[in-house]
């Protein structure tokens, strides 16, 4: 296949494009890659670390307390476990042997693939985009990147500081470190049997130094990496104790609620019935601020009761006119008018539409989802007298988080003190600054006291940054042969890239037409197709899109595996043999779909049942599964199981990539069946559950996930396992009923799941 | 006004209707049972009332004044897990989180009412929302639970 014109490699997908032209790209500058990794936290805000930091990762007590920083966000993706298990194999310590602690947002924790889109390479050094995003930092946890990020960095930083253990020990004992070697903490002679702990050693170890780069363990002697260790933060999930963001209680908190304006993009100019919701019980304070009103009161239930009653004057800024009908003309409108760029252009699409005759066609639609993360959004924040300020929060990107509070409360990032607490879910929606900026303009009210803002589940689900809703014309000519001659997608969506980055980080926020989101899982299929278009139009709409697990993928995984399905049915093919014929250029997606159609036994259908099939690679892992279904009405369904087979490369936690597989498919399927967040006079519809609900027990399948073994540089987990449950899905409905679903949600179209 | 939680008598001076889930996380600092929706629809807040579970975000704390309240906190705790909690963590249920605390208070309802259910009943009885998704380990979990307190009926283990 060619594929030269490809604007863009798929690693490059998610970067927050700084480009090469600006700032030198992947020039390297200077082999010292490690000097931020491993810089003494000294220099930093060392919050949490007990004893003596062997570097900004690293530290340890004279009675052997060991702290290792996990600085990413733990919103039940494992990171708590993986990221220490990645410190602890070099460093030569148990998993019981340590705690962790997250640390501030600084410059040796920065996820340097959030901004080039590329895993580090620390043999070639430091490059001059992952210099930018240690210098910023950027410390954020998303696009499933914190093992692609940490797999050698994270490994290295506990190389580095056992290589100082072990110089202690070999100095103090007085033999070649050679003939030293260290297990579950302690270092130990080889000769003579003396050992000492790594805590009974530190006070010299601090002294020495180690090299950046220090040999790493060879993959087959790895004790930690590719085990399913218990999970950290468990223990603590299963007795209440652990402690989100909404659970922090500062001495003397006071609680508040916000009310938004009613529509999107509007603003409220001035409450009108101050002094009657002043006068309710516990309500201590009603402060206009510029995104909103917020009640501080006593209790979050009297501060809500407030919002309920207040009355304000707004100004909906002419965006009352938005509505789902609005909506869909100006999808419309780009899906057929000229698009403003081409993701992926092989061959000569024209030529072959000219010459053949379009046989297989159809135009998809997804409506906008909100995140509904079971904790809704909140932060707790305490302006001090000394200026500066404690914050309490769960957040995907810290340094997001500390500058936007930092801006509104006129003081220096560096008097910003955040606590990250466990995140009750984030799928995206916690990488933003709204709560964290209104928060901060709440605190500013009552200085000196600490004030948690919660986002009631009602404006939590209606001032969310949505996955943007979405339509896609695709057209194909397939021969009778099954070759697909020709396939032609055009996108209409709003860019999520442009949304999201103005708001977070605008220096680096794209143009629409350079967000390779809005077409990602639609280009770069691994399907022989000669010629080959996918582009896109942007959509002029005023709404707050932001990342939603899986993204771009999420809805274009349904456009492309549902029109491939389609493909395969104009010429009268099995679809997974269909796909499978036209994967020779891709052994690892061939390995992938074969595993999934034997999984399932593909073919041979239990007696009532009916089939579907998807595979896409997002985040650096192939994903495949096949949805089993029963009819059990017209258009009422069982959806008894999900095959899921994965390659993700190496594997650092399989049981964390298995449930992650699990929890991915019902997050696509809860989006499949009901999600839908429509608009009337400019205002969101859906407020609360059930109106946009959620998968539940009766209707989740049972899940099987097999992990392909395959020795090649990990993927991510936490998204990918999310895109193929839909079209999964959708495929099988057509096998049970032969009716094409073009359309989600499902619910909308009169079908029922039971 | 007096209420019995965890065994504990706890007096609170609130307006009657105030939800039991707000006098627990706001006036008690409790904040184990958790807020989700606010209108009894994600079972986020669920707690137990003489044994039954219930919602305690549309639940007026009146309604609960005299009863026995069990919150997760009443359950089990480290070194002194519940059948239901061991066999969550045996089965690795949790992700985020947030919902399992009211997942649990459910588990053990509905393992208190039907000791060995089956996975109609189980699909019947725990209408909670997982954003997760961690059904299908919850399933398990509770079939696990319910040999655990079969062969041994008290407080379990250990972490």
């Amino acid at each position: 296949m060619t594929d030269k014109k490809t604007k863009k490699g798929s690693m490059k997908r998610r970067a927050f494009l700084i480009t090469g032209g600006l700032l030198g790209g992947g020039v390297v500058v200077g082999i010292g890659g490690l000097t931020y990794v491993n810089k003494k936290i000294k220099q930093y805000t060392a919050t949490g670390f007990e004893g003596e930091m062997m570097n900004a990762w690293v530290s340890v007590t004279p009675d052997n307390v060991i702290t290792l920083a996990v600085p990413r966000a733990e919103m039940g993706q494992g990171v708590s476990t993986s990221v220490p298990m990645l410190i602890a194999e070099e460093l030569e310590v148990d998993l019981d042997q340590i705690r962790t602690i997250h640390p501030q947002p600084e410059s040796p924790y920065a996820n340097t693939q959030l901004i080039t889109g590329a895993p580090r390479d620390l043999s070639r050094g430091i490059t001059l985009q992952e210099k930018v995003a240690q210098f910023v930092p950027v410390v954020g946890t998303g696009g499933s990147t914190t093992i692609t990020d940490g797999w050698e960095a994270m490994r290295m930083v506990g190389a580095q500081a056992r290589e100082m253990f072990v110089s202690a020990a070999a100095a103090r004992w007085e033999v070649p470190k050679a003939d030293c070697y260290v297990q579950s903490g302690s270092v130990y002679h080889k000769g003579s049997g003396r050992n000492a702990t790594y805590g009974e050693l530190v006070d010299e170890a601090k002294n020495f130094a180690s090299d950046d780069l220090v040999q790493l363990k060879d993959e087959k002697d790895f004790k930690l990496i590719g085990t399913s260790a218990k999970r950290l933060d468990i223990p603590e999930k299963v007795t209440g104790e652990a402690s989100y963001g909404l659970d922090v209680r500062p001495e003397g908190i006071r609680y508040a609620v916000i009310k938004h304006p009613s529509v999107t993009g509007g603003e409220i100019l001035s409450v009108s019935n101050e002094e009657e919701v002043l006068a309710m019980k516990g309500v201590e304070k009603v402060a206009l601020i510029p995104q909103g009103v917020a009640i501080i009161a006593d209790n979050t239930w009297r501060a809500r009761n407030a919002s309920l009653v207040i009355e304000v004057e707004e100004d909906h800024k002419g965006n009352d006119k938005i509505d789902d009908e609005y909506i869909n003309d100006l999808l419309d409108e780009a899906i057929h008018g000229d698009a403003i760029a081409t993701h992926e252009d092989v061959g000569d699409v024209s030529a072959v539409f000219t010459d053949q005759k379009t046989n297989v066609e159809g135009v998809y639609g997804v409506p906008y989802l909100a995140h509904a993360t079971m904790e809704p959004l909140n932060c707790t924040i305490r302006l001090n007298e000394d200026k500066s300020a404690d914050v309490w929060v769960g957040h995907q990107a810290p340094s997001v988080a500390v500058q936007s509070i930092a801006k509104v409360l006129g003081i220096p990032k560096a008097n910003v003190k955040i606590h990250i607490q466990y995140l009750g879910g984030g799928f995206g929606r916690r990488a933003e600054n709204d709560v964290t900026y209104k928060a901060a303009e709440v605190a500013k009210q009552m200085p000196g006291v600490p004030i948690q803002l919660v986002f009631t589940r009602e404006e939590d689900m209606t001032n969310d940054m949505y996955r943007p809703g979405a339509k896609s014309k695709m057209s194909a000519v397939v021969d009778p042969d099954g070759t697909i001659r020709a396939w032609d997608s055009r996108v209409a969506i709003q860019s999520v890239m442009q949304s999201s980055m103005s708001r977070i980080m605008p220096m680096m926020a794209p143009k629409p037409k350079d967000d390779v989101s809005t077409t990602e899982g639609l280009i770069h299929l691994p399907y022989l197709i000669p010629n080959k278009r996918v582009a896109f139009g942007d959509v002029p709409l005023p709404m707050a899109v932001g990342f939603w697990r899986s993204v771009g993928n999420s809805q274009n995984a349904f456009f492309s595996e549902c029109f491939m399905d389609e493909c395969a049915h104009a010429a009268s093919q099995d679809p997974y043999l269909f796909r499978k014929t036209k994967m020779s250029d891709h052994p690892r997606y061939e390995a992938v779909l074969d595993r999934v159609a034997e999984m399932s036994d593909w073919g041979n259908t239990p007696e009532g049942s009916f089939h579907g099939m998807a595979i896409l690679k997002s985040f650096g892992s192939i994903v495949a599964q096949v949805a089993q279904i029963s009819r059990v009405g017209e258009k009422s369904f069982s959806i008894d199981k999900y095959y899921c087979a994965v390659d993700c490369g190496r594997t650092v936690h399989p049981d964390t990539i298995k449930s992650q597989m699990e929890g991915g498919i019902i997050f696509g399927l809860s989006a499949a069946l009901y999600g839908e967040i429509t608009f009337s006079n400019g205002s969101v519809q859906q407020q609360n559950f059930p109106q946009y609900d959620m998968v539940r027990m009766k209707v989740s399948p049972v899940t099987e996930v097999s992990i392909l073994d395959v020795d090649a540089y990990p993927g991510g987990v936490g998204e990918p396992g999310t895109p193929p449950a839909a079209p999964a899905l959708c495929n099988a409905i057509f096998a049970a009923s032969g009716d094409r679903v073009r359309q989600l949600p499902l619910i909308k179209l009169g079908y029922e799941f039971v | 006004m007096q209420l019995k939680i965890n065994g504990v008598t706890k007096e609170i001076d609130v307006e009657p209707g105030m939800p039991l889930l707000w006098v627990l996380r706001d006036e008690l600092n409790m904040t184990g049972t958790k807020y989700g929706c606010g209108v009894s629809s994600c079972g986020a807040c669920s707690v137990m009332l003489d044994g039954v579970a219930a919602r305690t975000c549309t639940l007026p704390v009146k309604a609960a004044e005299g009863k026995a309240i069990t919150t997760i906190e009443g359950i089990g705790s480290a070194g002194a897990l519940s059948a239901v909690q061991q066999a969550w963590v045996d089965h690795q249920v949790p992700q985020c989180g947030y919902c399992q605390s009211g997942m649990i208070i459910a588990a053990e309802a509905l393992l208190d009412a039907n000791p060995e259910p089956t996975d109609a009943d189980i699909d019947e009885s725990i209408t909670n929302i997982c954003r997760c998704g961690t059904y299908q380990r919850i399933r398990e979990a509770i079939h696990t639970a319910a040999k655990l307190r079969k062969e041994a009926p008290n407080l379990l283990g250990s972490l």
